[in-house]
């Protein structure tokens, strides 16, 4: 048996039928039709996965979707305005920081937070920040120096 | 499809709804921030789950501090008291700051401290550092309430001294007496990972000699998180010299029974135990100048 939520996922509000055992990245990504999340280890260990849940980043991966009745969502989808790339998505194309893309969406989503919190944050600040998301290409330099690029935008 | 078998996903709004539903199945499982029940399910350890009991609309989220301490709710979360704790940049609560910097974002703006206590995880960072704030937790049941000193709650490897339809409900960290420092150290192999050795340990000075120190230990050091008296009693009464820090790192190998596993053998967590006992106590004593 299914049951009702509301979610606010990148400012459109949805009323959705999600089963019980249902993660927030299933029915994102499941149901919204929302790739930016991604399906990795699916146990909170790579996250490639990671949303802001009410402007805080998080593994969806981890999250049943029934506890977040209510909430307001915002996955990679969401970062560019109007068409207007954040300074986060065109950083990372000019540093040349993605490769096969898979952790990049994560990785922006919790660096996002990052920058919303300490705009202008030192390399060890950086690497903290996305400590929580594994690359498996680039090895990090640079993916830290679009973070960094983003910071000065 | 993991908890192919969940029927009942509840969201009581009180506590006492909670009481009730854990008292009518004692087969229910608490979910707070569901990170570390997500990480059973994952592995398969939860495939005959069929009632959650989702607590975090009881409003157990807050956290206030005062001249005693911090009193936390059940479902505050790890980034609730990083936030609590920074404020208060206080050398006593020096080691659970270093702890809450160990998990990453993700973890931190999800995990709670009732969860990660409940869990009695002997590798988690967080329980380590509580234990060496002399932490209390209040546990609610059908009978009322009752305070369990945290080492007492950690009863085993994953096992906690819970009385069936008993719930954590809070959590309270008594300020530090007199001139006290803390520090906490984690031996792992990357942020997201569970420790190999973790140890926190708490000083207390006065007149140039240590009155009061705390040292505990976890990471797989033994099925729960422990305390080492070998140690606590080399310091208590010394200079905090480099030489009474050396013994006591060497004198917690006699109190720890170390795990096995895919991370470290029991022989390593004991040697690498000893110098970050050794390394942490320094950071402590470095903060007490």
């Amino acid at each position: 048996m299914k049951q009702m939520i509301s979610l606010e996922v990148n400012g459109e509000a949805h009323e959705l039928a999600v089963e019980k055992n249902a993660t927030l990245l299933r029915v994102l990504r499941d149901q919204l039709g929302l790739n930016g999340p991604k399906r990795g280890c699916d146990s909170g260990g790579c996250g490639c996965c990671t949303v802001h849940v009410d402007g805080q980043a998080v593994y969806s991966c981890m999250c049943y979707a029934l506890s977040y009745d209510g909430a307001s969502i915002t996955t990679a989808e969401g970062l560019a305005v109007d068409g207007e790339l954040h300074p986060l998505q065109t950083s990372f194309i000019e540093a040349g920081a993605v490769q096969c893309g898979y952790c990049t969406c994560g990785m922006m989503m919790a660096a996002k937070q990052l920058l919303d919190e300490c705009p202008r944050p030192d390399e060890e600040q950086i690497r903290q920040g996305i400590s929580g998301n594994l690359c498996r290409c680039t090895g990090y330099a640079k993916i830290v120096e679009a973070v960094k690029m983003a910071s000065e935008r | 499809m993991a908890l192919q078998n969940l029927k009942d996903f509840h969201r009581p709004g009180a506590v006492e709804e909670v009481l009730a539903l854990l008292s009518e199945n004692d087969e229910a499982l608490v979910l707070a921030g569901g990170t570390f029940i997500r990480g059973l399910e994952a592995r398969g350890l939860l495939n005959g789950l069929e009632t959650l009991v989702d607590i975090r609309r009881l409003g157990l989220d807050t956290i206030r501090v005062d001249a005693d301490g911090i009193e936390a709710g059940a479902t505050a979360t790890l980034a609730k008291l990083q936030r609590v704790v920074a404020a208060q940049n206080a050398a006593w609560l020096g080691g659970l700051a270093d702890a809450l910097d160990c998990p990453p974002l993700q973890i931190r703006n999800t995990a709670t401290l009732g969860g990660c206590l409940a869990a009695s995880c002997p590798f988690f960072d967080i329980p380590t550092a509580l234990v060496a704030l002399d932490t209390e937790i209040t546990i609610r049941g059908s009978d009322g309430e009752r305070r369990l000193p945290l080492p007492e709650l950690f009863f085993g490897l994953f096992a906690n001294a819970l009385e069936p339809g008993e719930l954590i409900t809070g959590l309270s960290i008594p300020h530090a007496a007199g001139h006290s420092a803390g520090a906490f150290g984690k031996l792992g192999a990357h942020a997201n990972v569970l420790a190999i050795v973790n140890v926190a340990v708490q000083l207390t000075v006065d007149g140039g000699l240590c009155s009061a120190a705390c040292v505990a230990l976890g990471g797989g050091v033994a099925d729960t998180v422990v305390r080492s008296p070998a140690a606590e009693a080399i310091l208590t009464g010394s200079k905090l010299d480099p030489a009474a820090l050396a013994a006591a790192g060497e004198a917690v190998a006699g109190d720890i029974q170390p795990l096995s596993d895919h991370q470290a053998s029991a022989e390593y967590r004991r040697a690498v135990a000893k110098v970050m006992t050794r390394r942490t106590l320094e950071r402590a004593v470095a903060r007490l100048a």
